[in-house]
């Protein structure tokens, strides 16, 4: 939208095509980006498509491109809606009743949906609950986040090139493209149930776009490194996705509160989705256990530029919960103490005692239908296991699942995603530096993501018990909680 | 009595936006340069490209096409000799 609107400002007139259910979100989005009388085209995901979608395209299109502007097309103005500092005055119980309000949306065929919450009930933020949360940093309440550091960011997919963010960047929060001050992140704490101590992580999380994403971030997705870990009491044992812990759930809800009232989600209003993800439909967040890292492997916040001792939050897209071989922890410590067992029998090891690489087993089939890279979770025993075998850092590993990735260009070609990735075989295929379009069908190129390190990520948690979780995507961009402090 | 309490508020801050009138539609399509930003989903357009083009053959069709959600744009110098954009199916 912001390209159509640069076009009109400068005398180009233009028409957009959209699809039927992204009508209202058009019709927001032209008004957010100073066009509110944009001229649009429906076209249909039902249609049959092809030669006849064509036929009923071409005559609305020419007749917004000619028809004469009516005098409302012609009118420019000023779009400043504005929000009150205090949102209700009541008692608790009256207060409960109007946070908790729904409206009906006809675009999910009139379902309630929050207007100030994710659907669970929230904390009550009063004056006296925000003003106890802003008590956990030093950061004064009407500081509008910013980007705390220089950074730089890879688009989403390769053929993107790396954009070069600056410290003092104010953060905005998608899809209304709002900003948000100190306190308008501490409200949302409240109403989280976070406690003052997890603010800071709080604030990183905002600084990271608050889970907003593009507009369609769903809440996001967080991995927490460092020390904060243990001040603030988050689980990185058993169950480290489970609930009974108040920080882990808490900040993880709260990806989901700044997505609906920072960046003003509204499904179908202002943001189109698909189903969402059950992974993070209620908050997603864990930290790493470093400690038990063997020795000469890197904590995450030392991988992404930061010292051994400064916190930092990243967030991640935990998709294809559970992909790869699945195996019953007890098999695997068969593998190693005794050679015995099923991944003993796959790896040809039977009766020898481990190490053994159990990635080997890992790995098998895992790009079979789904291309890309991966996070795992480990307990430090298999992290040892795997210094033990000889990967002598996380690096290591990263690179050698990422080579055990290459197929050939004929085989790459059969899968979903890469008339995207590789703008239609246009773009550059980056091991060999040649146009994709160009490679013969035996070149190898990796279906395991474009690079070692952005592709696949290694987590402990502190669980004797030796079972291996993982999901799908690598490393992303960190956030310093410190800063916030 | 119950105790009354003043709550705050938790969305953002929407900044003022300014808002303008659209350009000048075309007279006529004839001699016309007319720029089709193809992006998103190309579907649509395999079939709708192809019939501007034979139906309009006077106007001067040009194309950028990307498979990303994201469009290709014009450079200012593309911006000097373009009369209309059509773009779809994503902005």
């Amino acid at each position: 939208m912001p390209y159509l609107s640069s076009l009109e400002q400068q005398g180009i007139p233009t028409v957009l095509i959209n699809y039927g259910e992204e009508t209202g979100k058009v019709q927001h989005d032209r008004t957010l980006y100073g066009i509110p009388h944009l001229r649009h085209v429906v076209a249909s995901r039902k249609s049959p498509g092809g030669a006849s979608e064509a036929d009923i395209l071409v005559e609305p299109l020419l007749e917004a491109m000619t028809r004469p502007l009516t005098d409302e097309e012609k009118e420019s103005g000023m779009w400043a809606p504005t929000e009150p500092r205090i949102l209700f005055e009541g008692t608790l119980e009256e207060a409960e009743e109007f946070y908790n309000q729904t409206e009906n949306i006809p675009g999910i065929l009139n379902a309630p949906f929050s207007r100030y919450t994710d659907g669970l009930p929230v904390v009550i933020p009063t004056e006296e609950r925000v003003a106890a949360m802003l008590k956990g940093t030093s950061h004064r309440p009407d500081e509008v986040i910013t980007l705390q550091r220089d950074m730089k960011i890879q688009g989403f997919t390769s053929i993107e090139q790396v954009i070069t963010r600056k410290k003092g960047e104010v953060i905005r929060f998608m899809p209304m493209y709002r900003t948000a001050t100190v306190e308008q992140v501490a409200v949302n704490a409240v109403m989280a149930g976070c406690k003052p101590e997890y603010f800071p992580v709080v604030l990183a999380i905002a600084e990271s776009g608050g889970g907003t994403g593009d507009g369609r971030g769903g809440g996001g997705a967080f991995i927490v490194s460092g020390p904060i870990y243990k001040e603030i009491g988050m689980n990185v044992t058993n169950f480290i996705w489970g609930p009974g812990n108040p920080a882990n759930k808490t900040i993880g809800r709260v990806g989901s509160l700044l997505w609906r009232n920072l960046g003003g989600y509204k499904e179908t209003v202002t943001t189109i989705t698909t189903l969402g993800s059950p992974v993070t439909n209620g908050g997603f967040i864990f930290a790493e256990y470093a400690e038990g890292l063997p020795e000469g492997w890197r904590g995450l916040n030392e991988e992404m530029g930061f010292s051994k001792d400064e916190s930092i939050v990243m967030p991640c897209m935990p998709g294809a919960w559970g992909l790869g071989q699945q195996n019953m922890p007890g098999v695997y410590r068969s593998l190693q103490r005794t050679g015995h067992g099923a991944i003993a029998r796959f790896l040809d090891v039977k009766g020898i005692v481990g190490p053994h690489n159990y990635l080997e087993y890992l790995i098998k089939d895992v790009w079979a239908t789904r291309e890309g890279g991966f996070t795992l979770v480990m307990p430090q025993q298999v992290a040892q296991d795997l210094c033990d075998y000889g990967f002598k850092s996380k690096q290591e590993i990263y690179e050698w699942i990422w080579k055990h990735s290459f197929e050939p260009v004929s085989k790459f070609k059969m899968r979903g995603a890469q008339d995207f990735v590789t703008n239609g075989w246009l773009g550059i295929e980056k091991t060999s530096g040649k146009l994709w379009r160009e490679l013969p069908d035996d070149y190898m190129v990796p279906a395991g993501g474009d690079d070692p390190f952005e592709s696949y990520n290694i987590l402990l948690c502190n669980m004797e018990e030796t079972a291996v979780a993982r999901f799908g995507g690598g490393h992303g961009q960190a956030f310093s909680i410190d800063a916030w402090r | 009595m119950a105790e009354i309490y003043k709550c705050l508020n938790p969305t953002g801050t929407q900044m003022p936006v300014r808002t303008s009138g659209l350009a000048p539609r075309l007279d006529t399509l004839d001699g016309k340069t007319i720029h089709m930003s193809i992006c998103g989903e190309q579907d649509i357009w395999y079939f709708l490209e192809k019939k501007l083009k034979t139906d309009y053959p006077n106007v001067n069709w040009t194309v950028k096409k990307r498979y990303h959600i994201v469009p290709l744009q014009l450079s200012e110098e593309e911006r000097k000799t373009t009369d209309a954009v059509i773009l779809g199916v994503c902005w």
